[in-house]
């Protein structure tokens, strides 16, 4: 606090006036307001310790045998027996994997659907409103229930739809033929997304090298020669055979039907994603158009003047700077997407979320548990906002 | 006709792609019309005739019903008022609105309680007139100012009409009006929290700012299933042991984290409008002579307000539709009623689906309706 506050009184004052002008002072006041805040706030947190200190706390309980079963496990290879930190960790990762499936799809379906909303033809235009108005207006909690109870009524496993045998649709999931191939798959696809990104640096690398120096060749053709190279050189060095997997259901000797092969999306996968994505592309699709129709009208026609064609217009002219308007409300939707996924409790999708209630319901230990969610959460959405952070700065910078 | 055949040859068939779309869109609307249309006529829907009680008050006894419908003849008055006296009716919009309206009432409306819907509907159409005549009279300003504090006293009207006179315990309240008594009250106590989170996120004083960016932040960092579900296991244990605190029952608790967890949306869309205002607002403020505090609460905030109703309606629609989670605290909302009766009652096992179709149409009316109006009150504001 300055000298200066307390220079101000004189000594006849009376304390009435002395505190009148104390309070007039910004200073003081601002110390004072925050001081009593601060006390309070001090008080309210010494309360909450309090209480929280006679709760169970700390997860030492999570290092112990699970004894609950998972009936979706991705990458990780959980069992009942693992501890019950593995089967969070089980429950993460499936809330990633539907997550990050569901912002694909929802960012491609709401970018068609909201161009559509924009679309001179009757019928596109009128198709993307019913589908906003009917999808936005109703809970995503009950269309994921909708979605599940359509996906069970799906005939039975002995009567599946076939579709000249190559899916399998039935009340056990929907299986779709894959390509696989033998054990050096993976690291041949890992092979491959290098190869991707050292075509993509190189393709930057020449155009900023064209543009220097001479204009002999194509660094687009380049580019992607290089890639294709890197595939069938990889492919065999590695020995690597494809074959094309396509989903079969056989009948064993119990008169059991077992579906095999294929890529398979069980009902709640499938419910969770679609109800997400169909849910998220609505808000996705208003988000364009708003970003389109603040474009100024003059740059459609710009290019309708020079040549370009519709195909050109849109992904040339008008979605590079759609996209800058686009981004920061499109990261809210990717978060509220990933929160959103937390409903999957409700058909028994075993995501984050529900693995957390289980664990709750056998141990206790509610709120460290608890904490534990809060911070998964927050990390999940400061990775999201921070990849979608470079992505804008990348957008807003071409433009500049 | 010429004019005609030449527009739909511009809209349909202008080139290749508008070919190929229309036909595409075609088939499409044919095919979803077609399923739904079948679905629809090949349904038994006796299902609704049967349960609309359950569905719109869940397990309330059968004599406690009138309160609910002096509830709703209440709110329906006041709603025409006001739609009659701040709105410009067109014959079109409303139309729209009362055929959409009409269908909570078809769903609803069973013999017992057809005097009622009789009776609110004669009332609706006098307090009507009476709006709109007032619209243009003198007494104007009187009567703007009753129907704004009306909406104001409503909540509270409705909660001591609830409990009077030996009301029905909180847990047996359900169906749909739990779901619209739930984002009532969250849109109610989560607005001025709203407003003092924003302000506080706003403020210079930086340990305000702290802990109100804080508290935002994290209430948002997580799912709403995840807070109900702090309610449903932590929160009795950090309530005090005074006034039979830290017993309370379920349904309050849902209100309580429903309320908070509107307010920090609520607070970043109105911080959203605090921004928008030009700093010279304020600086004019100050040079009139009146302090920090009337500058808020006079100058910036009723301009910040008006901005942002809107998008103020959308988080309410957001927290009407939540409010279908309270599933995980096992009250009989309209989601859990729609999902019981095809469970329990034997004459519709398996009829889960239609029962969930009349689950999202209910929603989906209010939701609608309610998103009509925010777009009228866009217009009129003209932002």
């Amino acid at each position: 606090m300055p000298s200066s506050l307390f220079t101000q009184f004189k000594s006849e004052d009376s304390i009435k006036k002395k505190l009148n002008l104390l309070f007039r002072n910004r200073i003081f006041r601002r110390f004072f307001i925050q001081f009593v805040f601060g006390i309070f706030l001090l008080l309210l947190f010494f309360y909450i310790v309090d209480k929280a200190l006679n709760l169970e706390l700390g997860f030492g309980h999570l290092n112990s045998r699970a004894g609950f079963g998972l009936s979706h496990t991705f990458i990780i290879d959980y069992n009942s027996n693992d501890s019950r930190w593995m089967g969070y960790f089980a429950g993460v990762i499936n809330t990633i994997r539907v997550s990050l499936v569901g912002i694909v799809l929802a960012t491609i379906l709401g970018i068609f659907m909201g161009l559509a909303r924009l679309s001179p033809n009757f019928l596109i235009n009128k198709i993307s409103t019913g589908y906003v108005e009917f999808i936005r207006n109703t809970p995503l909690l009950v269309q994921i229930i909708f979605w599940q109870l359509l996906l069970l009524q799906l005939p039975h496993i002995s009567k599946a739809l076939t579709f000249g045998g190559l899916t399998v649709f039935s009340n056990k999931g929907i299986l779709l033929p894959i390509i696989s191939s033998n054990e050096n798959g993976s690291l041949w696809t890992l092979i491959l997304f290098l190869g991707l990104i050292v075509s993509l640096i190189l393709r930057s690398r020449l155009f900023k090298y064209k543009e220097e120096h001479v204009d002999l060749f194509s660094p687009n053709l380049i580019s992607f020669f290089t890639f294709v190279v890197i595939a069938i050189i990889s492919f065999f060095a590695l020995s690597m055979k494809l074959s094309f997997n396509v989903p079969e259901v056989n009948v064993n000797q119990y008169g059991t039907y077992i579906q095999s092969g294929g890529f398979i999306l069980t009902p709640q996968f499938a419910a969770v994603l679609f109800a997400l994505v169909l849910y998220t592309g609505t808000f996705i699709t208003e988000i364009v158009r708003g970003s389109i129709q603040s474009l100024p009208k003059g740059q459609t026609e710009a290019a309708m003047a020079l040549g370009l064609n519709s195909y050109q217009r849109i992904t040339l002219i008008i979605l590079p700077q759609a996209l800058r308007s686009i981004i920061p409300p499109l990261t809210n939707q990717y978060l509220n997407l990933t929160k959103n996924s937390s409903l999957s409790v409700a058909i028994a999708y075993p995501d984050l979320f529900m693995v957390s209630r289980t664990i709750m319901n056998n141990a206790g230990h509610a709120l460290p548990m608890f904490v534990l969610i809060l911070i998964t959460y927050l990390t999940l959405s400061l990775v999201i906002s921070l990849i979608m952070n470079i992505i804008n700065l990348r957008v807003t910078r071409i433009g500049a | 006709m010429r004019i005609l055949l030449n527009r739909i040859r511009e809209n349909f068939f202008g080139s290749k792609l508008d070919v190929i779309l229309s036909i595409t869109g075609a088939l499409f609307i044919y095919f979803v019309l077609s399923i739904v249309i079948s679905f629809i006529l090949n349904s038994d829907w006796t299902l609704i005739l049967v349960n609309r009680q359950l569905m719109l008050t869940g397990l309330m006894p059968e004599e406690e019903i009138w309160r609910v419908w002096t509830i709703f003849s209440l709110t329906a008055i006041l709603i025409t008022t006001s739609i009659a006296f701040w709105f410009n009716i067109n014959i079109k919009g409303s139309i729209f609105y009362i055929l959409l309206l009409l269908i909570p009432f078809l769903i609803f409306t069973t013999k017992n309680t057809l005097l009622y819907v009789l009776f609110i509907m004669i009332l609706s159409i006098v307090f009507f007139y009476l709006g709109y005549r007032s619209k243009n009279s003198e007494s104007k300003n009187i009567v703007s100012r009753i129907i704004v504090i009306s909406w104001i006293i409503l909540l509270p009207i409705c909660f001591l009409i609830l409990n009077i006179l030996d009301g029905p315990k909180m847990t047996l309240w359900g169906g749909f009006m739990i779901n619209l008594i739930l984002a009532a009250i969250a849109i109610f106590a989560g607005f001025p929290l709203g407003i003092l989170l924003a302000l506080g996120r706003a403020s210079s004083y930086k340990l305000i700012k702290l802990i109100s960016t804080l508290y935002i932040e994290v209430i948002r960092g997580a799912p709403l299933v995840a807070w109900l579900l702090l309610a449903w296991f932590v929160l009795p244990k950090f309530l005090p042991n005074l006034f039979g605190l830290s017993d309370l029952n379920i349904v309050v608790r849902a209100m309580i984290v429903l309320s908070l967890f509107a307010s920090a949306y609520i607070a970043e869309v109105i911080r959203g409008g605090l921004q928008s205002i030009p700093r010279g607002q304020e600086e004019a403020s100050f040079a009139l002579g009146m302090n920090s505090i009337s500058t808020t609460i006079f100058i910036v905030l009723p301009q910040a307000i008006k901005i942002v109703i809107p998008t103020v309606v959308s988080t309410f629609i957001a927290i009407f539709k939540d409010t279908s989670l309270v599933f995980i605290l096992a009250i009989t909302d309209l989601l859990r009623i729609g999902r019981l009766i095809p469970e329990q009652q034997q004459a519709f096992f398996g009829k889960s689906i239609e029962s969930l179709c009349v689950v999202a149409l209910l929603f989906w009316v209010v939701s609608l309706v309610l998103s009509q109006i925010s777009r009228t009150i866009e217009k009129k504001l003209n932002i």
